[in-house]
């Protein structure tokens, strides 16, 4: 019983000092330095050009369907009515539900030939986030996790995987260590949780409660050698620190002016894709937004998505050409991802589409990749993939590709299983610019 | 989230063997082969050198004296010519190296290399050892049951185990000391740690004070009696089970996914024995309404082998999961053995294809079918009917479906595509047939002669309420994985026997130990040295006990407690039992009703749209009196279609108000954490502070982050029980300075403050406009409050 139970302990000790700045630490389990630059081992494969330095990961909760967005089909029955628009990218056209984002489709790469073979939610979701099939003896990390657990964070401040509006079954950082778990943003106007004291208590009543709380604290902790508890001390004291740091303004959305907050909206969406870029400004290396609003179609398909596409374009436009303006988008890959597409054909008893995995669209822009360009076709009715199938594990590849993650190195689990960033997944080459 | 708390699962027993190696290396003692050599061999080299193996590789067989002596493995004339040392000592790179990186070995430390080459040096003895038995023997077990009365006895029993421990251990070192347990734990220690670990919460001011108060000899014990008979027991105890278990209340798409929590919380509030708990979670059949145990076979994707890993995994303390896809790397666990196990629980309904969720099941839907076509009905109307039978399509039920080995490697040429026999991979051989796999599994599993059942359950009881196991990590049971205490553990294994079972018999023997009453041990042990328990380990709460313990300031009688949910509709289990009886002439009413709920819904959702848009127009116009006009307008409209669908049996409206003075006006979320529906949001607190999101086994996570001091300092708990209207707060009324400043430490810390303490809050109340706000913020906010100890 003796020498697990240290060595396991030993781990969470390290662990804990490590990542006592808000889960951001400098110092890898074996002691192996996390630098700037990823360290991609030379595999006789083509690399690619490292452009993108952060990733904003905008994923689209409960399946969003493909021609009614961005992979119509103009004229055909299937569409029931939409129209499709041109856009700024010749030749490239996308649903008339999405005016806004059609202005920046010159940069934006369209994969229209996304196909999985999972149509349930959570398991579609699951495998849009780590590329592994879902199993019950095994949570397997998100990119997130695996992007800072490679890549370390770009701000030795702030955390490095940030997850805006997450829902309860999002991966998280799976096997791997905690600390790589995505710091999870409930409500992106309020920012930051219980960063600020309560209403009413002023600056002062606060110093003097942390400075008696110390003093209180000081003859448990002397006669407490436990790590667990000093850990608990040091992440006490780097709290005050952050409630009192200028970081902490990264979270705060109503830093930013009017005009700004206008073109982003006031969607919780929106105001999540904001926040987003406030933090990779910051040097966070990977956000996640979800969109809270209900893309599971079911019933009402035009109904419905007339009431959720509005904010969703005005957020993808705003984020598009926000980044783009400040220069930012060279750097920062924007990805949207869905755990599938709606059939095409109209349920006629509940005017709805069904969960579609069989084909579905994905897009992505900026970090280095092609603007206004198509990948892959679906066929004439959207039903099927005709032209160059790409699998959650091939778009995530070439994410992690992007970002100079070495695809082949082997990361095992606690439980002495190997695996592989994005599972063996082919990235998409001619996305590359 | 699962972080490194499996760490090193795979190397269990040579972390074991290597603490005795180096601990005894220093003396004059010789190696002791089958203590310290075998589980070496057993977790490094079985693998592929064992007659487990249909072909052992190069032919080698190091399970027996005989095969260990073969040409050149082992040269006691010079140990460092020895095939079996020069392999296990090349360098990582070398593609030599034993055993070998690639399928996942462990390579060998320097300890262990010593180990071997001392072994080596002094002979290679094997002693009495002739062969491995892979089949690791059943227990003989054949005692008249033992009744809680004996625990007082077996408590004593345990004590003078423990003593004698230390003692021959002390005596090997240097013979001194005797007391060999921290010292003995005041009452005010004892009365927090004792709520903790059995009620899941620290006690309030009033429950401590009545325990501080009493003076009675025997009010420790009967405190134990006490609280593993109540309400709060069962809290904490589900907490833990559902961990392993993986309980989800929203887990279960369509079905009342409530029903197998409800099920849990039951069988602990009843006493059900455990090994009949187990019995009825592997037996489990029917509709999940019927019979709660069946959320066992929901909980795992529909996996048959990954259902099986995990259930070894919780009731036999073993990890399989590698045998799915090969051998075993570290363990001589082939893929057979792993198929052989499946084969047991591969015709669940659930467990396969799409037999657990089929209209097969629905009793009705062959004379629905008649009916649909009699009338020539819209596909509208059939979409509905399969909507209204759909928690009947999910029944979990015994099938004759059976297991065939893969057609490809890595299995067994002979056996590739074959049918796999059931068989067991230890203990007693059971052998079934397909009428009666599952009874046959379950009273293998459940045997008091099974070699891990007893202990498995014995362990994590005994790592609940001490902080560590006998053996560690608790799922690495094995025939080689002897623990340091093996008598105390072989003794408890007996008593649960002789308790039959009984959970709360069990850990009142634990309980009423004086190693559990003792002072914690303070300190963590150290990697690569022998620990001898003198108390339980200090430890950081659970997410739980954390929750709990500040509602415990909040909430009066908070395990009384109970959520008030609004109707569930067609996920209340009264409907459910309904709609097995109904007729199908009866369903096909219900499913008009669902259809004609159903077009209603789509309308008065398309009417919320229109509601929020002329909200919105009312509120940009600044109108307030129109908005309000408007609002008010609205919410008849909501309120009539929220009374129409309750009418209809759809489910809805608003939980029932609080009715009980005590929690009226308090959030209804103010609840003990295992009454809250999951997985919780990202985000809570409980997720916080490291809740499992019952995603796999205890993937719970303890290690600490700025966002639990960020809510502990700031967060909507603290703020409200620092308010003044507070149920802590309210309590403090009418007493004086002194009163109150022992009522606030006793409360949060469970102890009166120190004279030196006693100086600091005295000035503080000279000082601040708001010092008992202060102080109890001082108080929640310290990290004594989040330890156990």
């Amino acid at each position: 019983m003796l020498n697990l139970q240290c060595e396991h302990n030993r781990r969470v000790f390290v662990q804990a000092f490590a990542q006592m700045t808000l889960g951001v630490r400098l110092l890898g389990l074996r002691g192996e330095a996390y630098g700037a630059s990823p360290a991609v081992k030379s595999t006789g494969k083509p690399a690619a050009r490292t452009r993108a330095k952060n990733v904003i990961f905008l994923y689209m909760r409960g399946g969003m369907s493909h021609i009614d967005t961005f992979d119509p089909k103009p004229g055909r029955e299937e569409m029931a009515g939409v129209q499709s628009i041109a856009t700024s990218a010749p030749g490239i056209e996308v649903s008339e539900w999405f005016p806004r984002t059609a202005r920046q489709m010159h940069q934006v790469a369209l994969v229209r030939s996304m196909t999985s073979t999972q149509g349930v939610h959570e398991r579609g979701n699951y495998l849009a986030h780590t590329s592994y099939f879902q199993t019950p003896t095994i949570t397997h990390p998100a990119l997130g996790a695996w992007t800072l657990k490679r890549l370390g964070s770009g701000n030795p401040l702030l955390p490095g995987n940030i997850l805006i509006n997450g829902s309860p079954q999002h991966p998280g950082a799976g096997y791997m260590e905690s600390h790589l778990a995505p710091l999870p943003i409930v409500d992106p106007a309020a920012g930051l949780q219980n960063s600020a004291a309560p209403a009413g208590v002023r600056e002062f009543d606060f110093a003097r409660r942390t400075k008696f709380a110390e003093l209180l604290n000081r003859p448990f902790l002397e006669r407490t050698p436990h790590r667990a508890a000093a850990a608990y001390d040091k992440i006490h004291t780097k709290a005050v620190e952050l409630m009192r740091s200028k970081d902490l303004k990264a979270f705060d959305i109503a830093q930013e002016n009017a005009a700004t907050r206008a073109a982003y909206g006031d969607s919780t969406f929106g105001q999540g894709c904001l926040l987003a870029r406030r933090l990779i400004e910051h040097g966070v290396r990977y956000v996640e937004v979800e969109d809270d609003q209900n893309w599971d179609t079911h019933n009402d398909q035009l109904v419905q998505m007339k009431q959720m596409t509005p904010a969703a374009d005005q957020s993808f436009a705003a984020l598009l050409s926000d980044l783009h303006e400040r220069g930012l988008l060279e750097s920062t890959l924007v990805v949207m991802a869905t755990e599938f597409g709606r059939t095409p054909k109209m349920n006629e008893v509940t005017s709805g589409r069904g969960h579609h995995p069989a084909a579905f669209t994905w897009w992505l822009a900026g970090g280095g990749i092609k603007g206004g360009f198509v990948y892959g076709k679906s066929d004439a009715a959207g039903d099927r993939v005709a032209e160059s199938p790409v699998e959650m594990p091939d778009l995530n590849a070439t994410i992690a590709m992007a970002l100079g993650i070495d695809l082949e190195q082997t990361e095992t689990s606690p439980s002495g299983r190997p695996f592989t960033v994005a599972d063996k997944g082919r990235p998409v080459m001619p996305l590359f610019a | 989230m699962n972080g490194y708390r499996t760490t090193i699962a795979i190397v269990a027993t040579w972390l074991g063997a290597a603490g005795f190696g180096i601990a005894e290396g220093r003396g004059a003692e010789p190696v002791d082969f089958e203590r310290q050599i075998l589980p070496l061999l057993y977790n490094r080299c079985f693998s592929c050198h064992s007659e487990k193996q249909a072909e052992p590789k190069a032919g080698l067989l190091l399970d027996s004296a005989e095969g260990l002596k073969a040409d050149g493995v082992i040269n006691v004339a010079k140990p460092d010519e020895s095939e079996m040392l020069i392999r296990v000592s090349l360098p990582h790179s070398d593609e030599s190296l034993m055993p070998p990186l690639k399928g996942g070995g462990q390579p060998l430390n320097e300890a262990e290399r010593a180990l071997l080459r001392r072994w080596i040096a002094e002979g290679a003895q094997t002693q009495d050892w002739r062969r491995f038995d892979h089949r690791e023997p059943a227990v003989e077990y054949d005692r008249k049951p033992l009744g809680r009365t004996e625990v007082p006895r077996l408590a004593r029993e345990m004590d003078a185990i423990v003593q004698k421990f230390h003692r021959a251990n002390e005596g090997a070192k240097d013979g001194a000391d005797q007391s060999s347990l921290n010292p003995a734990i005041d009452d005010a220690t004892f009365v927090r740690r004792i709520y903790l670990d059995v009620v899941g919460r620290i006690p309030s001011y009033e429950e401590s004070q009545t325990f501080l108060e009493d003076t009675s000899p025997d009010k420790r014990a009967r405190l134990i009696d006490r609280l593993l008979a109540s309400e709060g027991y069962v809290s904490h105890m589900f907490q833990w089970k559902a961990d392993q278990l993986r309980v989800l209340t929203r887990g279960f798409p369509g079905q009342p996914g409530y029903k197998y929590d409800e099920w849990v919380k039951e069988s602990i509030r009843s006493g059900m024995a455990y090994d009949e708990f187990v019995r009825r979670l592997v037996t489990a059949d029917g509709y999940l309404w019927e019979n709660g145990a069946v959320g066992f076979y929901q909980r795992d994707l529909g996996m048959p082998f990954d259902h099986m890993s995990n259930m070894v995994r919780i009731f036999l303390g073993t990890r399989l999961e590698c045998a799915q896809c090969h051998d075993h790397p570290f363990e001589p666990i082939t893929q057979a053995d792993f198929y052989q196990l499946t084969a047991y629980t591969y015709g669940v309904s659930n467990l396969y294809s799409a037999a657990g969720y089929s209209t097969d099941n629905v009793p009705q839907w062959p004379e629905l079918q008649k009916k649909l076509d009699a009338m020539d009905a819209p596909k509208g109307l059939r979409d509905f009917v399969s909507v209204t039978v759909a928690p009947l399509k999910r029944l979990t039920k015994d099938t004759p479906h059976g297991l065939k080995y893969p057609d490809h490697a890595p299995t067994a040429e002979t056996r590739r595509g074959k049918p796999v026999d059931c068989r067991t991979p230890f203990g007693d051989e059971a052998p079934a047939t397909v009428d009666n796999r599952r009874e046959v599994l379950a009273a293998w599993m459940t045997s008091p002669r099974n070699p891990r059942f007893t202990r498995n359950i014995v362990n994590r009881l005994f790592r609940r309420v001490m902080g560590i196991g006998l053996i560690e990590p608790v799922d690495s049971l094995s025939p080689v994985n002897r623990p340091q205490q093996a008598e105390l553990l072989n003794y408890l294994t007996q008593t649960m026997a002789d308790l039959r079972y009984d959970e709360r018999a069990l850990l009142a023997v634990l309980l009423n130990s004086k190693l559990y009453q003792s002072e914690c041990d303070r300190e963590e042990p150290e990697p690569g040295e022998p620990f001898a328990m003198r108390g339980p380990l200090l430890r950081r709460l659970s997410a739980e006990q954390i929750w709990d313990s500040l509602l415990t300031l909040l909430v009066e009688g908070l395990d009384e407690r109970k959520p008030r949910f609004n109707d569930r509709g067609m996920l209340e289990g009264s409907y459910l039992e309904r709609l097995t009886k109904m007729s199908a002439s009866e369903v096909l009413d219900r499913s008009k009703v669902v259809m004609e709920h159903h077009a209603a819904r789509r309308a008065h959702s398309l009417e919320l749209e229109q509601q929020r848009i002329a909200l919105k127009q009312a509120r940009d116009s600044g109108d307030k009196e129109a908005y309000a006009k408007l609002h008010k307008q609205f919410a008849l409209v909501n309120d009539a279609f929220e009374r129409y669908s309750l009418s209809l049996g759809m489910g809805g409206g608003e939980a029932p108000k609080e009715t009980d003075r005590r929690w009226a006006g308090l959030p209804p979320s103010w609840l003990r954490a295992a009454e809250l529906p999951t997985p919780v949001a990202l985000g809570h607190f409980l997720r916080q502070f490291g809740q499992s999101d019952r995603r796999e086994i205890d993937a719970f996570n303890k290690n600490p982050n700025i966002t639990h001091s960020l809510a502990m300092m700031n967060g909507e708990l603290t703020e409200a029980i620092v308010d003044e209207h507070s149920y802590l707060r309210a309590g403090l009324r009418n007493l004086d300075e002194g009163e109150r400043i022992a009522v606030i430490y006793q409360a949060i810390l469970v102890r009166r403050p120190t004279s030196d303490e006693l100086a600091h809050v005295k000035q503080l109340f000279a000082e601040s406009g708001t010092p008992e706000a202060d102080l109890i913020w001082a108080l929640v906010n310290s990290p004594e409050f989040l330890f156990l100890q």
